[in-house]
């Protein structure tokens, strides 16, 4: 059991330990440890205890979540997709992560706290969370999952312009979902009689969830926070659309931030309907500004209060709504 | 006050894993003893245990256990299970399908769970030099719960939702007797209309070899006498280990479910020896005054008892102090009840051993025959004058009296009727 040292910022140079000949009692022990594991995780343990090489631990990280799943549950690892949820999806209870912790902290031989592992909901979050351990990183905020009430308390759209339901947010992205209802002004006209979702509101949909990102998600510096009504729609690229969507459809909205320099941030986005690409924007690009705060970040309860105080012209009469 | 009735059982026994078969080796008088392997050492004493046929626990990972395919378990609910929570939580799916309960039956503030065993001897060895080692964050989360006193409540509770009364009980060898006992009371106070009593043990070489220290185990070799009590030339005690559910519930919910419960159980006594911490008075004071309460608060006399089902395990002092202690209750009145010990055919279940001697004379009040005391060839004499059979009787026995004792001097007596 060795203690992980800070000796690392690049992402590329290998784990410390490499230096540490990995032995034949070492694999044996690996062996032993990892036996009830995919022969695949512990291939891909052995060669990151030779190499140190971080690229080998999803692989890891990944098969040991699954030898504790449930056998019925298991089917739901095999895509892999990092928004599974441990507690919701795949049936893992406190107790079961930290037997999963042991195991991990066993085989790539890392010490981890127990208040870390508080935060982890999703798969993406166990995975984020050891690769910052190995590269010695500070832990990314937590995913956070944002109900209508929150997203409506700090968004500066808001209905009947807001096109989120619900989301979820991340240090690495963010997703959202949005149920076409049918009763969205636009429709009457778009088309008469044949109501079908704008490609365009599609577009802004992707653009409000980055907005929701750049408030709740993008790492924070200390003492500053991005103002809400600083963010604007400079442009996008690559836009394409796949699918007509229509009322009862339920739009899954996802971006991920590619470029982040003041006043500039770029986005990738996608909207799904079920399993069906609808949209596709390789970029939109959002520019935004900083404003001083020391407010810590809004309570989830509804009762909340927008971070940026940058212009309290535009925003009092939510507030009002929300304290009562 | 409400009676109490036994509507279910559950065994995962040396003498078999069902009712139906323990009830066919108590009439056959088949004991279920073998040459345990990890005793053939030459540095070990004793070499026969009670074995438990169907299941593998002998390892402290309960990933590595196997158990009869009937029984679905899930990995959440085994890793924090001591062996013999793995043979309890069998006999306990065992008993809800003989009382015929459903889910909602078990599950409510009125259905309690009581539970006795000694914990796990070696999953506590296991996890304690494991967190000396290696320290305790590389410790199974679950070690404790897997290992101490208790485990048997703490998971049964848990896996079936029981919310009503829970509580373990430590009175070693009286422990399940114990259980039994505030078992009954709950549910004759009104506080309880049905109880689960627990009884388990791993019965391992963790869980037995300690006993040869005390030099009470039987150093026989040969499986077919070593354990034999009342027998002039027994040796001491052979271990054995399982688990065994008793369901115990009210005259009301016996009527609502509309239900032919096994027997009633009328009522217990309990009074202790005040003497030694291992060995019994030789008078077998407390055990006399336990059945002397346990007839006060059954009004039940002892001419009325047909059967006793005695603690008697085998070992050179205790056979001894129960037989005074049967005397002195039953010859001063001049009757002679059928007497004998199960032992002879499963061993000494140490904290099982009152739940599951309750449910041999729940069965054979069912089945309509009386055990016989096994592997007797030559009487102790101190036992001269007692009633001590040793062949099967034909025969129901309508009043039936369990004996147990423990450690410290505790002792207990149940009594029981047919319904």
């Amino acid at each position: 059991m060795s203690e992980l040292s800070q000796s690392t910022s690049s992402s590329n140079k290998p784990f410390p330990l490499a230096s540490k000949p990995f032995a034949p009692d070492d694999e044996a022990a690996l062996r032993e440890a990892l036996k009830r594991c995919s022969p695949s995780t512990f291939e891909a343990a052995v060669q990151f205890r030779k190499t140190g090489n971080a690229d080998h631990m999803p692989a890891v990280v990944i098969g040991v979540i699954e030898r504790f799943v449930e056998p019925d549950l298991r089917a739901k690892l095999k895509d892999a997709d990092d928004d599974l949820r441990l507690i919701e999806d795949l049936g893992i209870d406190s107790l079961t992560m930290m037997e999963i912790v042991i195991l991990v902290e066993d085989v790539l031989q890392l010490t981890i706290n127990n208040d870390e592992l508080r935060n982890l909901r999703t798969v993406g979050d166990v995975k984020t969370f050891i690769d910052c351990k190995i590269r010695g990183l500070p832990l990314p905020r937590p995913t956070k999952f944002l109900p209508i009430e929150h997203i409506g308390a700090v968004m500066p759209v808001q209905p009947p312009f807001l096109f989120l339901n619900e989301a979820s947010v991340s240090s690495t992205g963010a997703n959202g979902k949005y149920k076409i209802t049918g009763q969205e002004f636009f429709l009457q006209g778009h088309f008469k009689d044949n109501p079908v979702m704008p490609a365009s509101i599609m577009l802004e949909a992707l653009g409000q969830l980055a907005v929701l990102f750049l408030l709740e998600g993008a790492p924070a510096e200390p003492g500053k926070a991005i103002g809400a009504n600083t963010i604007y729609f400079t442009g996008c690229e690559g836009v394409r659309a796949h699918r007509m969507c229509k009322p009862g459809d339920i739009l899954t909205l996802s971006i991920k931030p590619k470029r982040m320099k003041m006043p500039l941030a770029t986005f990738e986005g996608a909207i799904r309907v079920g399993q069906e690409k609808a949209v596709i924007a390789e970029d939109i690009t959002l520019t935004f500004a900083y404003v001083e705060s020391a407010v810590a970040p809004p309570a989830v309860n509804g009762a909340a209060l927008p971070v940026s105080d940058s212009d309290n012209s535009a925003n009092p009469p939510l507030r009002v709504a929300f304290n009562a | 006050m409400p009676r109490v009735f036994i509507t279910g059982l559950g065994f995962v026994t040396s003498i078999g894993n069902d009712a139906a078969t323990v009830a066919g080796n108590l009439r056959a008088q088949r004991h279920g003893f073998e040459l345990y392997p990890p005793f053939q050492k030459p540095d070990i004493p004793c070499k026969v245990v009670g074995t438990i046929k169907g299941f593998f626990t002998d390892s402290v990972d309960p990933e590595d256990w196997t158990w009869p395919a009937a029984y679905e378990i899930k990995r959440e609910t085994i890793r924090s299970m001591a062996p013999h929570g793995l043979f309890a939580h069998c006999a306990f799916l065992q008993a809800i399908a003989d009382a015929r309960l459903g889910e909602a039956d078990i599950s409510n503030s009125d259905t309690g769970l009581f539970a006795a065993s000694g914990g796990s001897p070696m999953l506590t060895y296991y996890h304690h030099d494991r967190m000396l080692k290696l320290g305790p964050a590389r410790c199974s989360p679950l070690g404790i719960v897997a290992s101490i006193v208790g485990t048997l409540n703490f998971n049964l509770v848990a896996a079936f939702r029981i919310q009503g009364a829970s509580s373990g009980f430590s009175s070693a060898c009286a422990s399940s007797a114990h259980a039994m006992a505030y078992a009954f009371e709950e549910i004759s106070l009104g506080r309880q209309s049905r109880m689960f009593v627990v009884g388990g043990e791993d019965g391992n070489r963790d869980a037995i070899l300690p006993f040869a220290g005390m030099r009470t185990l039987s150093l026989q070799t040969d499986p077919d006498i070593a354990s034999r009590p009342f027998d002039a030339a027994r040796d001491g005690f052979v271990g054995t280990g399982g688990g065994v559910v008793v369901v115990l519930e009210s005259e009301a919910e016996v009527a609502r479910r509309g239900v032919a419960p096994y027997c009633e159980l009328l009522g217990w006594g309990q009074a202790s020896d005040g003497y030694n911490v291992a060995i019994s008075h030789p008078d077998g004071t407390g055990s006399r005054m336990a059945m002397e309460n346990a007839f006060a608060s059954t009004r039940t006399r002892p001419e009325d008892v047909d059967y006793v089902n005695a603690h008697a395990t085998s070992t050179l002092i205790g056979d001894v102090s129960e037989a005074r202690a049967l005397k002195s209750v039953f010859g001063e009145k001049g009757v002679r009840p059928a007497i004998s010990s199960t032992k002879a055919l499963t061993g000494h279940g140490l904290s099982l051993a009152g739940a599951m001697e309750v449910g041999f004379c729940a069965l054979v009040m069912r089945e309509g025959f009386i055990p016989g005391s096994a592997h007797i060839s030559r009487l102790d004499p101190a036992c001269e004058g007692l009633n001590i059979v040793s062949a099967t009787l034909p025969g129901r026995p309508r009043v039936v009296l369990k004996n147990s004792s423990g450690f410290g001097g505790a002792n207990v007596a149940l009594i029981m009727k047919t319904a």
